[in-house]
């Protein structure tokens, strides 16, 4: 009996928060005719009409290239920031550097709203000839993971003992070396973890995106926008949902096969041993 | 070769002084444990001779070529941590080829070269195990043929068994010591229990406050020790300090307690006089040099540890046989081996040697 009153409190709930994600999900399937009689969650004549929709290129229209702007820009933001961030923690972590004020400082900057940076970037962009560029959307990001990596590598080269440093010191290791061929190796979970966020909120990313990009460098979350009123007169909601599906599904089958990452790499730093 | 030597060398952090002044000159093949209480700078005096800690003054030279400034490679030395520090992510053949492969050797020569070291260290069936998958005592082999594949001219260890459990202590114990006879290197072995430094060394330091109290064979301490610190710290269980004074030519009064016959050369006027347990014997209340009453005993088996209240001179151990017998709340006397005790002046410094060449 408290069995199935545990089930049925776990169901409710997760009825309740993945609701938006169910309507949309069933949105999707809908026929337009059936989504203005029929508002409820189920489908009654389930078509992907509103997916070859969203999969149709036109010359105002091309999802492939949003996915591919989306997936470009969170490669530079993400890598670039986790090969910033790793050997900055590793001077942090190891030398005392800049722990008293950069660390907080830069950690700082992710309680700064980014619409503060958007107009003065906006400049900067224009001047460098960066605006409309995947290179361009892709350092911003870059900037916007920096903070979550370096703290999380910060933590993970702490808990490592410095030991293991000397010992590749005496074994003819330069900084370099250590920082690559020991260091590196066994922060890989810390490393995969900064990744796998600084992916999430890259591709998540809107305001940027919106701001920087107007057609060749449009990421999925600015072109997903698109689709909404795509051949005028009100909002699309079939085709919106599709959109909205195929956007947000990157993130979310990356986010299920690393979850045992993520999930190893919280813990790894928490309990020795 | 391995000759190691200390010129006036010091460290110090800020105003702090870890290590002054210190003077040590280990010859080639030597076995040198550094022993001292937590904090003496015993560990940053051997990480100051590995290079992984700069020396503020002075200098350090192997085989008469100053390496004060030099990186730890440079030096040719190989540390073995308390830590074992193995690289986790390498197998044990990784972990104990690393520094060859640094060193740009071909693959061959590093596999036999591992090889034989494993060879050696019983570790050939354990090569291809992570560090995680060993236990402790295997670890630490890792370690120290991660060490020996480098041939280096010189073996630092740094407390190199206190993470083992005491059987396994015991076991390692050994095999350092076996290490260093079919080596032949030089070694310095820093450590704060003293049976390792009894058992293994040619030569003990005894370190205090970043200063050599005393250096000399582990006999040499035991039996002269040159001062108050070093005739407490070497032995288990400590000396017996009681306090004296001189009377006449060749009397020790013991505070009034009683008269040891002593031939005392000089001017020597020694204040304390140090017994160690085993020197010392339970007799009969009136034919001791002082006596006291049994306050605790503790069976060691061998031996029984006794130990006797004396008014002014304080506790007493005594180191009786398993068969004695006495009571405790027995008042009982106290036989002091005249030719195995020390004198001590005021300052706590070691008086001759007239006690021990009698």
């Amino acid at each position: 009996m408290i069995n199935v009153l545990r089930w049925l409190v776990f169901a409710i709930a997760a009825f309740a928060m993945n609701f938006p994600i169910l309507v949309t999900l069933v949105t999707s399937f809908k026929s337009t005719r059936e989504l203005s009689t029929n508002p409820g969650l189920w489908v009654q004549a389930p078509t992907l009409d509103n997916y070859l929709a969203v999969f149709q290129v036109s010359d105002r229209l091309n999802i492939f290239l949003y996915l591919f702007n989306s997936i470009t820009v969170a490669f530079i933001g993400t890598t670039l920031a986790v090969m910033l961030a790793f050997p900055a923690a590793y001077a942090i972590a190891r030398g005392k550097l800049g722990e008293r004020t950069l660390l907080p400082f830069i950690v700082n900057l992710r309680a700064v709203p980014l619409i503060i940076f958007a107009i003065p970037l906006y400049m900067m962009f224009q001047w460098l000839a960066l605006l409309d560029t995947r290179l361009g959307l892709g350092l911003i990001l870059s900037i916007v993971n920096l903070p979550l990596a370096l703290v999380i590598l910060v933590n993970a080269i702490r808990d490592l003992p410095g030991e293991l440093d000397e010992a590749a010191l005496m074994d003819g290791a330069s900084r370099l070396q250590i920082l690559l061929r020991v260091i590196a190796p066994v922060c890989r979970p810390a490393i995969v973890t900064s990744l796998i966020f600084g992916f999430i909120t890259s591709w998540n990313e809107f305001l940027f995106g919106l701001m920087l990009t107007t057609s060749k460098a449009v990421p999925i979350t600015v072109g997903a926008s698109f689709f909404f009123a795509a051949s005028g007169g009100g909002v699309q909601w079939g085709v919106a949902s599709a959109v909205m599906v195929v956007g947000a599904l990157p993130p979310v089958l990356l986010g299920l096969i690393m979850y045992r990452q993520i999930s190893g790499s919280m813990t790894a730093g928490a309990v020795k041993g | 070769m391995g000759t190691i030597s200390l010129r006036k060398a010091g460290k110090q952090y800020g105003v702090i002084d870890i290590i002054k002044d210190l003077d040590l000159e280990i010859a080639d093949g030597e076995f040198v444990v550094i022993v001292g209480p937590s904090g003496c700078g015993k560990s940053t005096l051997l990480r100051m001779i590995a290079g992984l800690e700069q020396t503020t003054y002075g200098q350090i030279l192997i085989d008469g070529q100053d390496v004060t400034a030099a990186a730890p490679v440079e030096r040719k030395l190989a540390m073995v941590f308390q830590s074992y520090a193995l690289y986790p992510h390498m197998t044990v053949r990784q972990n104990m080829g690393f520094g060859l492969k640094l060193a740009k050797l071909s693959a061959g020569t590093i596999k036999a070269k591992v090889d034989a070291a494993a060879d050696a260290l019983k570790l050939t069936p354990l090569l291809n195990r992570y560090p995680k998958e060993l236990s402790g005592g295997q670890r630490q082999r890792v370690a120290i043929g991660r060490a020996i594949v480098r041939e280096p001219v010189g073996f630092l260890f740094d407390e190199p068994l206190s993470n083992l459990d005491a059987a396994l202590r015991v076991d390692m114990r050994l095999e350092i010591a076996k290490l260093h006879r079919t080596l032949g290197a030089t070694m310095i072995y820093v450590t704060h229990d003293q049976v390792e430094a009894m058992t293994l060394a040619d030569r003990i330091v005894v370190l205090k406050d970043g200063r050599v109290m005393q250096h000399g064979t582990p006999h040499d301490l035991y039996e002269k020790p040159a001062n108050l610190f070093v005739a407490q710290f070497i032995g288990s269980p400590k000396m017996n300090v009681l306090p004296c004074r001189r009377s006449g030519d060749s009397r020790l009064d013991l505070s009034g307690e009683g008269i040891m016959e002593l031939p005392l050369t000089g001017d020597a006027a020694p204040l304390q006089i140090g017994a160690r347990p085993e020197h010392l014997s339970l007799v009969a209340p009136e034919s001791g040099h002082c006596r006291g009453t049994v306050e605790a005993s503790e069976y060691l088996g061998g031996s029984i540890s006794v130990f006797v209240r004396n008014p002014t001179l304080g506790l007493i151990n005594v180191s009786a046989p398993a068969d004695s017998a006495f009571g405790i709340g027995e008042t009982v006397g106290i036989r002091i081996d005249s030719t195995r005790s020390s004198l001590f002046d005021g300052k706590g410094l070691a008086i001759g040697t007239a006690p021990l060449t009698l």
